[in-house]
């Protein structure tokens, strides 16, 4: 399907990369099936490296430009994945942020909760099933024999829209097949909404498509338990049965396959439209959940509550706010976070504009566009 | 029907409602007026005795119309005062039951929902402490829908819903979480001066100088009202510490002195859910603090903000 040049002049042309992940957003592009066959006829896959042997060269190759879109999934978090990030940004018309991993960091930005230091101590020196005597540390450049260099590992870990400018952002770990295909269409006949938007998924949170029976009045928590600790009943909504669901502050689309597996949501699509930060926002919902008849007992219910951070940014810490907090403040992701703010200022449902742009020409510039963008800063407190 | 027969019949209706049966007990000492917020921060001629004494009396129309009526918020701190050990608040909700039925309408601004983005999630029905929203099937844009929906009779506009809400979907006019943002903005003064925003709640502070203080605080701290320490969002304190503002203060009542029954332990809550964020990201917890001031504790918003800043100083030092 791919290095066919000759045969192939003039149709569009794919790539697909992989930074810090785990693979599984490459295995949804295999769930197609049939459908990825079908594509391989309209389209070139000029890279691929989980799939095919390609190499660096085969894309430094390529004219700036030339490859009309980019599927990018994995966060940043060496050297290497940048280097990648911004040779294929330059290389694509379109880059597509693949995945939660590409989209927010992913699980990989859960180190963000580490330094580097300790991360490198731990898998080098204190992990027990590692005879760690040499003290052996990787070190990004080694003398002989012969000079050779490795990428540098990041203090932080970044999503790929606070490395590179990035076109759409597609959540979901993985994202659904299905979303892909659609995603992909679009892409080839041109549907695609503005920059900026988030495609292959809705603009509400999961609990307008969850089928499971809701809370009634004076419904809270006395307190709080992890799935493995309770037999979940599976009809009715987990955070009435005192398990936290993310449910409330993750966007819609991924058709609920956790929910339906007796599982809550673990938040992989991210924030819906009008969520700044998901983190807080969850720990908003359950707060006020917490049943308040025994105001001494609040402390001990909160206590129940395992790892809240851990539990309400297992996806989405790399680019939360709070991670900024810790790292100083990041321009590209303030653009990120604006659009869905100034989408809700307009009362619009989604981010997406009725003004639809073709892959082969997208806007240039970053997220938003400097009109749009100055809009969106007009009066929040980002000025 | 005579008029000691109207009379019965209004005063036997209320007492037939649950928490009406109290009425007859009071002998009009007037001790729940003077521990009644309502009484001394919104309505002076508010007046539980006035109240109860009118359904005695069969002034039916006058009942329904009256303020105590619809403004009770059921806080019951006029409760353990009563000598005659009356649940004052159940006799006034007795009373606005009769007047629901009789068409009246509350005079408060209760919240709506707004049905386009309202995904029917049901968070604001289980937080909310007077059981006002409830989920309805409708239809829109073509398509059965499961929607939240506000009882405006029972809302007493406290926003605990506000917060919680994830989506933004219910609020009342000009108190979305868009519009508090706008509110903190603090221009940085001076280099070495930190800025502090601070919530208060409506009905935390009682004393004239505690509330005079707070319009005298200079620029760099914001003083935001909220209705009650239960609309307070999290997400508003990581967006203000974002923006580069130090620290943000929360203030609610006292634990058993909260206007809105819940408020300030769901406030409590939240900060302390925060700070559990904040620490694994070596964000300082001191840096977003949640106080519980109470009806006798006068000037203590003084001490609390100064040492709030004072503590701010000292970090940024430290940085």
């Amino acid at each position: 399907m791919a290095k066919t040049k000759s045969k192939s002049k003039g149709r569009p042309k794919l790539a697909f990369y992989w930074a810090a992940s785990c693979g599984g957003c490459e295995i949804t592009i295999v769930e197609l099936g049939m459908r990825l066959v079908e594509a391989s006829e309209l389209v070139d896959i000029v890279f691929w490296p989980c799939i095919m042997d390609f190499k660096y060269s085969d894309v430094e190759s390529l004219e700036d430009g030339e490859i009309t879109a980019c599927f990018f999934n994995g966060s940043i978090r060496s050297s290497e994945n940048e280097h990648m990030a911004k040779l294929l940004r330059r290389k694509s018309q379109v880059m597509l942020s693949f995945g939660a991993c590409s989209h927010m960091g992913g699980i990989p930005g859960l180190a963000n909760f580490y330094d580097a230091d300790s991360i490198l101590e731990r898998v080098y020196d204190t992990v027990p099933s590692l005879d760690s005597s040499r003290g052996t540390r990787p070190t990004p450049t080694i003398g002989a024999p012969g000079e050779i260099e490795i990428p540098t590992f990041y203090e932080r870990v970044k999503s790929l829209a606070q490395a590179v400018d990035v076109d759409y952002l597609m959540p979901g770990c993985p994202p659904v097949a299905d979303q892909v295909w659609k995603v992909l269409q679009e892409l080839l006949s041109g549907q695609l909404p503005a920059k900026g938007a988030v495609v292959g998924a809705e603009s509400k949170n999961n609990c307008d498509v969850c089928p499971r029976q809701k809370g009634g009045s004076r419904q809270r928590v006395k307190g709080f338990k992890r799935p493995h600790e309770v037999e979940l009943d599976p009809h009715t909504c987990f955070l009435t049965q005192g398990v936290i669901c993310c449910g409330p502050v993750t966007r819609a689309g991924c058709g609920l396959p956790c929910i339906r597996g007796n599982m809550p949501c673990r938040g992989c699509y991210g924030p819906p439209d009008g969520v700044l930060d998901p983190g807080a926002k969850l720990m908003s919902v359950i707060g006020a959940l917490v049943d308040t008849d025994e105001p001494e007992k609040l402390k001990e219910i909160l206590d129940t509550i395992v790892d809240p951070a851990g539990l309400s940014y297992r996806f989405g810490l790399a680019n939360s706010i709070l991670s900024e907090l810790k790292y100083g403040p990041d321009p590209a992701l303030r653009t990120a976070v604006c659009p869905r703010d100034q989408s809700r200022k307009e009362g619009a449902l989604s981010p997406v504009t009725s003004e639809k742009a073709s892959c082969l020409s997208p806007p240039r510039g970053h997220i938003l566009s400097p009109a749009l963008r100055e809009e969106s800063h007009k009066g929040d407190i980002y000025d | 029907m005579s008029c000691t027969e109207a009379i019965e019949a209004f005063a036997d209706q209320v007492r037939a409602v649950p928490g009406g049966e109290y009425l007859e007990m009071c002998y009009s000492c007037g001790t729940c007026v003077s521990k009644c917020m309502i009484q001394q921060k919104v309505e002076p001629a508010y007046n539980p005795r006035r109240l109860l004494h009118m359904v005695m009396m069969g002034m039916r129309e006058e009942a329904f119309k009256s303020p105590t009526t619809w403004l009770c918020s059921a806080c019951d701190l006029c409760y353990p005062a009563c000598p005659q050990k009356i649940r004052i608040s159940g006799v006034v909700a007795a009373v606005k039951r009769l007047a629901v039925e009789a068409g009246y309408e509350s005079p408060l601004e209760t919240a709506s929902v707004d049905e386009s983005m309202c995904s029917g999630c049901a968070i604001c029905v289980m937080v909310c402490p007077y059981e006002a929203p409830h989920l309805i099937e409708k239809e829109v844009e073509g398509q059965i829908d499961s929607l939240s929906e506000v009882d405006p009779a029972k809302c007493m506009g406290c926003g605990t819903c506000v917060g919680a809400c994830p989506l933004g979907a219910i609020g009342f006019k000009g108190s979305s979480n868009q519009e508090v943002r706008r509110q903190i903005q603090v221009k940085r003064q001076k280099k070495n001066v930190p800025r502090l925003v601070t919530f208060v709640c409506d009905w935390c502070l009682r004393a004239e100088e505690d509330l005079s203080l707070l319009e005298s605080y200079p620029e760099n701290v914001r003083v935001i009202h909220i209705p009650c320490a239960g609309r307070i969002d999290p997400e508003m304190a990581v967006t203000a510490l974002h923006s580069g503002i130090e620290g943000v203060l929360v203030c609610g009542c006292a634990p058993g002195e909260c206007h809105y029954k819940r408020g300030t332990y769901v406030g409590r809550c939240k900060i302390d859910l925060l700070s559990r964020l904040c620490h694994p990201m070596s964000v300082a917890r001191d840096r977003v603090r949640f106080v519980q001031i109470g009806t006798q504790d006068r000037g203590r918003i003084r001490n609390e903000v100064d040492a709030m800043l004072g503590s701010l100083v000292v970090q940024k030092e430290a940085r």
